[in-house]
């Protein structure tokens, strides 16, 4: 018995012994290839297709940003995120996070947030675009907590075209 | 940061991470990885250091567009403080340190993948 889904589905299968031979079959036949596919071993893909010149970036970071005006993270542990405009400047920015040392960062934020780097490098024509909006999250423990977040940032960026976001960490 | 690099990628969106601790880089499971050995706080570099935050850009990008598949982690070597970084003129090459380091990352995970 090597995997729970199988001993789940063996339990359910109850006490025959066809049952448990029936669960242990498809335990190998159906629920193996599924597991292998849902567990952390499977990593998505999306090759990137477009050439730097022409691709959308966006900005997702751990760090703690957000825009000074925003509602601050809480400090103990927070799973939302806030949205910071492409025209954010660093001093419309601050940073809620105790887990690290962040006055280098309050100095210059593109330390953790390197959005002014990403405006040059759209006006040189080194990237396509600058995308529109960008994302801060805090100090989150519980990363499963963050799935439902992550697909709100990531339909967000898909509403904005984005082609390559940039994933930064505290 | 995984889970958010996972969910952003399974969207059909490109990404690339960054870590700043070689087991968190492991754990994560993002798409694509690279690892500074650098103080949090500090995954850009340091202060006032355009160069060196776009030197750190410019191997993201090359790590979007040359890592052959999922789950590879590739260290980048540079010193912390004690390197230079030179004013980039071809946005499309790739850094010596990155070049060398996705061949590292692949030998690394190809070699872990062989039974026994």
């Amino acid at each position: 018995m090597t995997n729970p889904v199988q001993r789940a589905l063996v339990g359910r299968m109850g006490g025959t012994g066809r049952g448990r031979a029936f669960g242990a079959w498809l335990g190998r036949k159906i629920t193996l290839p599924q597991l292998r596919r849902m567990s952390l071993e499977h990593v998505p893909w999306t090759p990137f297709r477009r050439s730097l010149a022409e691709a959308t970036v966006a900005l997702v970071t751990t760090s703690g940003i957000h825009l000074a005006a925003d509602r601050p993270f809480d400090l103990t542990g927070d799973a939302t995120f806030r949205v910071i405009p492409r025209t954010a400047e660093a001093g419309d920015l601050t940073i809620s996070h105790l887990a690290y040392d962040s006055r280098d960062a309050l100095r210059d934020i593109n330390l953790v947030f390197p959005l002014q780097r990403l405006r040059e490098l759209e006006a040189e024509g080194v990237i396509g675009r600058v995308a529109g909006r960008h994302y801060g999250f805090g100090l989150c423990a519980k990363g499963e907590r963050l799935i439902g977040p992550g697909r709100e940032v990531a339909r967000a960026m898909k509403n904005d075209g984005v082609d390559l976001a940039l994933l930064v960490p505290a | 940061m995984g889970l958010l690099a996972r969910e952003i990628e399974a969207s059909g969106i490109t990404t690339s991470s960054l870590a700043l601790v070689r087991e968190v880089a492991v754990e994560v499971r993002a798409p694509r990885m690279l690892y500074l050995h650098w103080p949090f706080g500090h995954a850009m570099g340091e202060p006032e250091r355009a160069e060196q935050h776009r030197a750190v850009l410019r191997d993201m990008f090359s790590m979007a567009r040359r890592a052959p598949r999922p789950g590879l982690i590739v260290d980048l070597p540079y010193r912390w403080r004690r390197e230079q970084y030179p004013p980039i003129d071809d946005w499309a090459a790739d850094s010596a340190s990155f070049a060398a380091g996705l061949v590292a990352a692949i030998e690394a995970s190809t070699s872990a993948t062989v039974p026994g």
